[in-house]
Parts: structure tokens; C-alpha cells; sequence
């Protein structure tokens, strides 16, 4: 029980996720810096660095609020103990399928 | 029901209007998330998995069919088109934005509702029983004093920042339909032995990851004095009440570490300091003035039997089921009051459409005196119904899919949104209640079974109340995998207890079957039909049971 979420080492590859400030909508963060929606446009990272991105995102602050890492395979596929969480984070609730990001409902 | 006077009125809209410009200010980047979320969090408005929460204040739980129509409104136009009826009695949406909330705010104000203190470490929507005013074995109508602890504690600024969230509840029927021995202070209006009327004072209940039952720290307290009482009590968890570590910040750890005579030493000993200028001398012409609004609507003179009504139990066993499940006795001959389980098989438990939420008003301004109440188990209630309406409203009912037989029955479960909705949660608990509502899709079997509480919470908040089901289910994550912890013998009426956790936790699809092999052993230990499964358990004891539950495990 909490929203804390679980740190992740440096070698864990990881994306940077958080909430659009002004919808809540769910967004992952690209190469670019920009906020996506699609998890698949999310920059994987991996090492040090990460820390320094994770800062940027939390500076970030006017359009997204709450940024963290999540935890992902090398390709980018939701990964490690918050699978089940992240997925439906990631798609939507399971008891409604006609709604969120799994029908397409953006 | 209560209706907004011009300060009431001033206050929600004013309060709408100051919100608006902290969302343009948060939204331009002028204010922090994390300056803006205890101002949100006032109104409100949590971020959850997928998105902003907004969470309705219903006060007491009664609505007007004109507050219900806007409810739906808000569905429609600013969310997916349903809504969640709460444990608190309250609504929450899942899908707002933020930038629409302030003129949600408006819309709600426009019907004497708001979001003020649904969130926050301050006293939160008093909560009450849902048959109040109707039921049988009630000596008073609670809801003016709702309504005056209401008045009392909005925006009182001696406890907007308390060391926690602080909730109230009031009932006064014999049979407590409030659960108010599981919240910080529960007041259960009795007589004393001279006949007055005033309130049992219990403090120290609650739920979540330790659970008590609220201790009586007064047997009795005069009506005159609840409000002074109260503040004495506030004030010493205000002073004792722990702030370092949010888990022992709850009124019930203070209560427990303290001891309950130094507890009450102190709250007596503050209760007669307070000054004769401190005193909240609350004039009876305010308490008059207050009770008016929740005065007995003007009953027709009926016979206790109906025609119609015995027609309609005779034409089918459908709806003879409903009738003996779902309607409650109520105190003015030919009358009833029907209780509407949001609770129909494969549907989140408390889930209500915008349309469905249109028919409830329409059937509660026809036929129900415009008074709709939202009980604490996730269902509607209208309290004050003619039996010779009974069939006209099971057909408005069965035309909106609200016609689930089942109130009180196995498949009217309690449950949160869990994981899939919830930012706290560890494990889903609406598929899981789904999964368990299954288990009696059998009218026949579910009857057989009869008086079953089964709550289902997806982590040790408990927003599911699963520490007072009969049957509770607890979600939790091992591993990054959903297991349930289920335990047995809660209840939360007048004889509350604490279930007692059975062992190790069961994998989701493991759920369903094992609540199965319970309810099976328990068709097999009782006496007779009239034994409920909660009595059979008290007479047996848990072990039967729990041998059940891990039988095939």
C-alpha cells in the first residue's frame, strides 16, 4: 500500500512515466522531451544518467505532475514487480474495457 | 431535506470560485504539484492511475432527484457516463480534468453540493443510516444532527489540519446501519434512564491496516452538549494525535495507546475547562430550525396491506424474490422503503450509469418524495415508498437493469475500485467481487444461502470494509502477484467485530472457489434456514471453515 513507487537500480532499464498536469492522462517520456502517450515512444534508459533525466521530467512540472520510473525490458515492455499495475496504468481498467487507452479512447 | 441558506450558499460557490484560480494557476505553471495537491486534495480532486478522481460530498447520503439529474449530468459531460458510489455514501468520478473541475464545482453548487472535506486531515462528510426517518427501531431522526455536525465542522479552523482524516457517524436505530462503532467517533442516539434522548459517544473505531472496534467513553451525552463534547474530544487528539508516522496518526491509536480511562480523564477534563465563552450553546430555535427540514413528509393514510402489492409478488418469482430481498419495513403503515442493489452480476460494485442515475431520479421524484439515500454498502435506497407504487417502480427499476434481487444477499458485495482505478492499490478488487458475485448467479442457491456480507478491498486501507464482512477478502501484492488474504466473522452492525485473517493468501483465480467450498460448509453446519451463516460461525467457530477455504488449495 503505497504510492511510492519501488526504486530501481541503475543496470534496470526504465522509462520515465507521470500524468499530464491539466487532463491526468498517463504519458511516458520520449528522447526528445516530449510527453507521449504511447509507451512505445518512450525512451528506455539505462545507467547514472537516468537520475539527471528523472530531475528534468520533475522540473517539468507545469505539464505533468509526479514523475517516476518504471521499470521495462531493454525494448520497452512493461516489466518487474509493477507489471500488473503498469499495464493497467498503461491501458486502462480492466472491468472496462470500452474505456482508456485499450478501446482506442484517447 | 436540508436546503442551502445564503451562507451555505455563499460558502460552496465561493469556495468553487477560489478553487478556479488555483487550477489557472497550477495549470500557467504558477503553482507546484506539490503546492497545488493539499489544495486539490480540499476540493476533492485526487490523482489516481489513469487520471483526476473527483470525489462528491453527498451529505449523510440523501440526494434530491434534482442533485441525482446533475450527478448524471457531470457523467455525461465531463466523464465516461458513470459514476461510483462510494462506502462513505459519497460519488466519485474517474475521469475529469483538471481542467474542467472548476466548472464542475459550479454545476454542483448550482444543486447545494460540492467536494469540500471528501479529502483531507480534517472532519469528513458525516455519515448516517440510509433508512433514517423511515425505519422501524429508530427513536430520533439522526440527520439533523448530521446536518448540525455538518454546520459545525465545515471549515472550522481549529480542526482543517488534525493529524489525520476524521470520521463521523451518527445513527438511532437499534440495529446500527451506520457502522458507526468502526469510525473515529460514532454516536448512537438512546435514551438514558430518564427517557431523554441524547447519544452513546464511541471513539477509536476504524479500519484500515489497525483495525478497532470504538470504544464508549460516554454512555450518554446530552443533546445540548454533543457539540462541546465533540470539540473536547478533537482537541485532545489535536494535541496527543501522532503526526510523525501517518499510519499511528488515526484517533484510534491515540485512543489505544493512551487507555480508555486516560482518554476519557482527559477529554472530561477538557470538556470542563472550556470556557462558558467557548461553549457552542446551540439555541433551540436553531435545532428546530435545522430539524424542520428532515420533518416527516406528509404520509398519506394508507392501509397496511396492498393489493397491488400482493399481485405483484403473486404474478412472479422474480419479482417475489425481489420484494422479500430487496424492500425494508418502514414505520408508516403502506409504506416501505426498497433498497436498489448497484449490485447486478459482472458489474464494479457501486456503479451507476448517467443513465441509470436519470431513472433513479425520476423514480425518486414520482414515487419515492424526492428523497433518494446512498447507503453504505454501495446501493441506493428510497426510503419512503407506497406499496401500491412497488410494481410501478420494479418496472422503472428492471427498464434501467437496477432490478438485482440481491440486497444483503452474497452477491451484494462491498467493494473499492482497486488497482484498477486506485494509485494505493495492490491488487484488483472488482474483478475479484465479480468473480465471488458468480458464486451465487443461482437465485435459488443464493436464497438458500441468504444474509451474507462479503467485502473485498484491493490493499490494507480497507476502503472495501473487508475487516467487517462476514466474508472478507483482502488483495494483496507478493511479488508483483495478486494474492487474497481472506478472513472470516467481521460484521459491522451493533455487534461489531473484527474478522480474524484465515492464513496464507489465495491467487486471484483460487478466490472465487474457496468463498464456494465456505458457503457450501456452512449449508452443511447450520441449524436450520433461520441460522445465518455469521451465526453459524459464531456457533461453530472459524476452523470448519477455514478448513473449507484451503480444502482444494
Amino acid at each position: 500500500m503505497s504510492s511510492e513507487r519501488p526504486k530501481l537500480g541503475p543496470d534496470i532499464p526504465k522509462v520515465v512515466t507521470a500524468w499530464i498536469s491539466a487532463s491526468g492522462r498517463v504519458v511516458y517520456l520520449t528522447k526528445d522531451r516530449n510527453w507521449s502517450e504511447d509507451l512505445g515512444d518512450a525512451e528506455v534508459l539505462t545507467g547514472a544518467g537516468a537520475a539527471e533525466i528523472l530531475a528534468w521530467a520533475a522540473a517539468d512540472q507545469t505539464r505533468v505532475s509526479d514523475p517516476y520510473f518504471m521499470q521495462v525490458t531493454e525494448d520497452g515492455q512493461i516489466a518487474g514487480r509493477e507489471t500488473i499495475r503498469e499495464s493497467i496504468r498503461a491501458k486502462g481498467p480492466t472491468n472496462h474495457p470500452m474505456f482508456g487507452k485499450q478501446a482506442g479512447n484517447n | 431535506m436540508y436546503r442551502y441558506d445564503e451562507f451555505d450558499d455563499t460558502l460552496v460557490r465561493e469556495r468553487a470560485k477560489q478553487f478556479r484560480g488555483q487550477v489557472e494557476r497550477r495549470l500557467k505553471g504558477e503553482l507546484k504539484e506539490e503546492h497545488f495537491k493539499p489544495l486539490r486534495l480540499q476540493n476533492g480532486v485526487y490523482l489516481q492511475l489513469h487520471a483526476y478522481m473527483l470525489r462528491v460530498a453527498i451529505p449523510y447520503g440523501q440526494l434530491s432527484a434534482r442533485q441525482m439529474r446533475v450527478l448524471a449530468e457531470i457523467a455525461d459531460t465531463y466523464d465516461k457516463g458513470y459514476g461510483h458510489f462510494t462506502t462513505r455514501q459519497n460519488i466519485q468520478y474517474n475521469w475529469i480534468r483538471l481542467a474542467d473541475m472548476p466548472d464542475v464545482l459550479d454545476k454542483l453548487a448550482d444543486v447545494e453540493m460540492h467536494a469540500i472535506q471528501t479529502s483531507g486531515n480534517c472532519i469528513r462528510n458525516v455519515t448516517s443510516d440510509h433508512l433514517a426517518g423511515a425505519n422501524l427501531d429508530e427513536i430520533e431522526d439522526p440527520r439533523p444532527w448530521c446536518e448540525i455536525i455538518r454546520q459545525w465542522s465545515t471549515f472550522h479552523p481549529e480542526f482543517s489540519s488534525l493529524p489525520r482524516k476524521f470520521k463521523i457517524a451518527v445513527t438511532a436505530g437499534e440495529t446500527d446501519r451506520a457502522a458507526v462503532r468502526v469510525h473515529d467517533i460514532g454516536l448512537h442516539m438512546k435514551r438514558n434512564a430518564e427517557g431523554r434522548i441524547g447519544f452513546e459517544f464511541i471513539v477509536g473505531g476504524g479500519l484500515g491496516r489497525t483495525p478497532y472496534i470504538g470504544l464508549t467513553v460516554r454512555e450518554w451525552i446530552a443533546k445540548e452538549d454533543l457539540l462541546d463534547y465533540l470539540e473536547a474530544n478533537m482537541r485532545v487528539y489535536n494535541r496527543h494525535g501522532r503526526r510523525d508516522n501517518k499510519y499511528k496518526a488515526r484517533i484510534k491509536i491515540l485512543v489505544n495507546e493512551l487507555g480508555l480511562e486516560e482518554y476519557k480523564r482527559e477529554v472530561e477534563e477538557e470538556f470542563a475547562a472550556q470556557n462558558s465563552w467557548e461553549k457552542v450553546v446551540l439555541p433551540q430555535a436553531e435545532v428546530d430550525r435545522i430539524s424542520a427540514y428532515f420533518a416527516a413528509p406528509a404520509f398519506a393514510k394508507l392501509s397496511a396491506a396492498s393489493e397491488a402489492f400482493e399481485a405483484f409478488k403473486a404474478a412472479s418469482r422474480e419479482q417475489a424474490r425481489w420484494a422479500k430481498n430487496n424492500l425494508r419495513p418502514h414505520r408508516v403503515p403502506g409504506y416501505i422503503s426498497v433498497h436498489v442493489a448497484l449490485k447486478p452480476q459482472g458489474v464494479a460494485p457501486g456503479d451507476a450509469t448517467s443513465d441509470q442515475m436519470r431513472a433513479l431520479a425520476d423514480i425518486g421524484e414520482r414515487y419515492a418524495l424526492d428523497d433518494i439515500r446512498v447507503a453504505h454498502e454501495q446501493d441506493i435506497v428510497f426510503p419512503h415508498v407506497k406499496l401500491d407504487d412497488v410494481p410501478a417502480i420494479y418496472a422503472a427499476l428492471k427498464a434501467a437493469d437496477l432490478h438485482a434481487s440481491n440486497a444483503g444477499m452474497g452477491s451484494d458485495i462491498i467493494a473499492c475500485p482497486g488497482l484498477d482505478y486506485c494509485n494505493l492499490a495492490n491488487a484488483r478488487s472488482i474483478s475479484v467481487a465479480n468473480e465471488i458475485q458468480a458464486v451465487f448467479a443461482d437465485p435459488e442457491f443464493e436464497d438458500e444461502v441468504g444474509t451474507l456480507h462479503v467485502n473485498v478491498s484491493g490493499c490494507i486501507n480497507a476502503c472495501g470494509h473487508h475487516h467487517v464482512g462476514h466474508i472478507g477478502v483482502l488483495g494483496v501484492d507478493k511479488k508483483g502477484e495478486e494474492f487474497y488474504q481472506v478472513l472470516f466473522g467481521g460484521r459491522a452492525d451493533e455487534k461489531a467485530t473484527i474478522a480474524t485473517i484465515q492464513g496464507p493468501g489465495l491467487r486471484h483465480e483460487e478466490v472465487a472457489p474457496a468463498i464456494r467450498r465456505v458457503v457450501d460448509r456452512y449449508l452443511a453446519l447450520r441449524r436450520d434456514r433461520s441460522e445465518k451463516f455469521i451465526d453459524t460461525m459464531g456457533r461453530v467457530g472459524q476452523a470448519p471453515f477455514k478448513e473449507a477455504l484451503y480444502a482444494a488449495a
